[in-house]
């Protein structure tokens, strides 16, 4: 769509330097840089986004319901303790490996690992509201367990989803760039973290004058990517008040 | 002092953390969809060469994949406890002997950037913190948040730019030098050691810029929280040095909130060791891991896991012994 060239192909003379056909330059395949880096865009943008989504739900519910059910508090916290306690890194690895780094399932594994830290959090808050004096007047006016979870706990939880949203897109930008960098990413995927991890398998590459092509287009995406969102969140930060 | 009753709390509580991590290191490959042996789910890694009949078998048979559940789960156990974490399959060594061989990299990467980013992070956000609000403050607050806001990876890349290839201040990549001519003796050695240092000195600082940040900020505010606490009043009033009221009253007081964190960031500092090992190529655990995910080395994987996982939680249960130590407000209250 707005990319020059199709990234997969090779559109020009391998490491070439900018010019009027290819702005960026291009890469040892012949491939275009600056496609890539649009392409590496809506990677980027997709993960983020669909990894922030399910994990904020999940933690979200973890929360509400370790903080409101009694039988599953404790095996739910336990759960958090354990994945909280693993190093994430060499977690990740491993089943990145084992199960393949497909786009969906680099998705599904880094949503399903990132709730824990921030269902502790919707589980304090719940619990602080539990005893809060309108929760305890509604209880006394005869109000069903469901009523007090859906009119007056729930409703405390929901300041603090859109600083978890954007932290997780903040990690997921990071944690997916990272991979892709130690080369856990599909062939052919377009990704910044691959564009690096191209560029940095070749011995040679600051011997060639064509290397701030190659590294610095993906370096900068991922910090403007990732300065976005910190601008985002501490506008939400003191538009709301919450600090995060 | 130890409260009596909170000890075999805690050691209860990391002996069971160290349990589900050995058992989840024997369930998620078993668990997770694709086998490691034909490959079947790696799409993308085609660097690895695809492993022949016989040697599949042979693989299944040396991991006990041909036996049920309980009896690969005894195995493992027992494998686990004399220390054999398997064969590698892209190199012709056992992967406790690899494992070894790199942890020093690792590890003296690792410790030396946690208590360099610990020391000057706290020492810095003491500093902010004594006079909150001010241009100082606001100064190193806005520089962590930038830093703090940036990968590890990216930190390694901006300094390898700039004093390895801009200013040549470093070398490119490599834990030490490639033909080393150091002479020997005792002055020998002490120009290896340099030269390992000098080595490693953008890895650390990498990691100390991406970690000190936390410790800073938590510092700072602690700092700035006990500022108008009667007994830093009364330290002020009896006309004690700036310098011995930071060290003797306000440091002790906000050790706590450090020490924690200090246990939280290892396994944070940690992955990042791995990343930056791959852009300055230190031979450490990271470059292991990076090439075994190109050849689809798993046993290497799971035992750089299982590791790291169990390190990680020896930390934090000799940090929470250190808390409770150190805790005094604790001792009258549970004892």
């Amino acid at each position: 769509m707005l990319a020059p060239y199709d990234p997969r192909l090779p559109s020009g003379p391998p490491l070439a330097v900018p010019t009027a056909e290819h702005r960026l330059g291009t890469n040892d395949l012949g491939q275009d840089v600056l496609s890539h880096v649009i392409h590496g865009a809506r990677g980027a943008l997709i993960v983020a986004v669909v990894v922030a989504l399910i994990s904020t739900a999940l933690s979200w519910m973890v929360g509400l319901a370790a903080g409101f059910l009694r039988p599953v508090e404790a095996p739910l916290m336990a759960l958090c303790d354990l994945l909280l306690a693993l190093p994430s890194i060499p977690l990740y690895l491993l089943i990145a490996t084992l199960v393949g780094p497909s786009r969906r399932n680099l998705i599904l594994m880094l949503a399903l690992l990132s709730w824990p830290g921030f269902a502790r959090v919707v589980r304090s808050i719940v619990i602080q509201a539990r005893s809060a004096p309108h929760v305890e007047a509604a209880r006394c006016l005869g109000a069903t367990d469901a009523r007090i979870v859906y009119h007056h706990l729930l409703p405390s939880t929901l300041n603090v989803l859109p600083t978890k949203l954007i932290l997780t897109v903040r990690f997921a930008v990071f944690a997916e760039a990272t991979l892709a960098f130690l080369g856990l990413a599909q062939s052919g995927t377009v990704s910044w973290g691959t564009m690096l991890s191209q560029a940095f398998s070749d011995p040679l590459l600051f011997s060639r004058p064509v290397w701030p092509w190659l590294v610095l287009p993906p370096c900068l995406a991922i910090m403007a990517l990732i300065l976005a969102t910190t601008w985002l969140s501490s506008g939400l930060d003191s538009s709301q008040g919450v600090i995060g | 002092m130890i409260v009596r009753g909170e000890l075999p709390r805690l050691t209860m509580r990391y002996l069971l953390l160290a349990v589900a991590v050995v058992l989840l290191n024997f369930f998620i490959p078993r668990l997770l969809p694709g086998n490691p042996l034909t490959g079947s789910a790696g799409d993308g890694l085609d660097v690895a060469a695809p492993l022949s009949a016989v040697a599949q078998e042979q693989l299944r048979a040396y991991y006990h994949l041909d036996e049920p559940m309980n009896g690969q789960l005894a195995s493992y156990l027992s494998d686990l406890v004399h220390g054999d974490l398997g064969w590698s399959i892209s190199r012709p060594a056992p992967v406790a002997a690899l494992l070894v061989a790199r942890l020093p990299w690792t590890l003296g990467l690792l410790l030396s950037a946690l208590l360099i980013s610990a020391v000057a992070g706290t020492a810095l956000g003491v500093l902010a913190g004594w006079f909150p609000g001010r241009g100082r403050d606001r100064l190193l607050i806005s520089v962590t948040a930038a830093l703090s806001a940036i990968p590890e990876f990216l930190i390694a890349i901006g300094l390898l730019l700039a004093f390895a290839i801009g200013l040549e201040w470093f070398p490119l990549l490599g834990g030490r030098s490639v033909f080393p001519d150091f002479g020997s003796g005792v002055a020998g050695s002490a120009r290896q050691i340099l030269d390992i240092g000098w080595h490693l000195t953008l890895p650390a600082t990498t990691l100390v810029l991406a970690s000190a940040a936390g410790f800073l900020l938590i510092a700072r505010d602690a700092t700035a929280a006990v500022q108008s606490e009667p007994w830093l009043v009364v330290a002020r009033a009896k006309g004690l040095p700036e310098r011995q009221i930071a060290l003797g009253h306000v440091l002790p007081n906000i050790a706590l909130p450090l020490l924690t964190f200090f246990a939280l960031r290892l396994g944070a500092v940690l992955g990042g060791a791995l990343v930056v090992e791959r852009v300055f190529g230190v031979p450490g655990l990271g470059l292991l891991a990076f090439e075994a995910i190109r050849a689809r080395d798993y046993p290497v994987l799971q035992a750089l896991f299982l590791l790291s996982s169990l390190g990680v939680l020896v930390v934090n249960f000799g940090t929470e012994l250190v808390y409770l130590r150190l805790d005094r407000r604790r001792g009258p209250r549970l004892g």
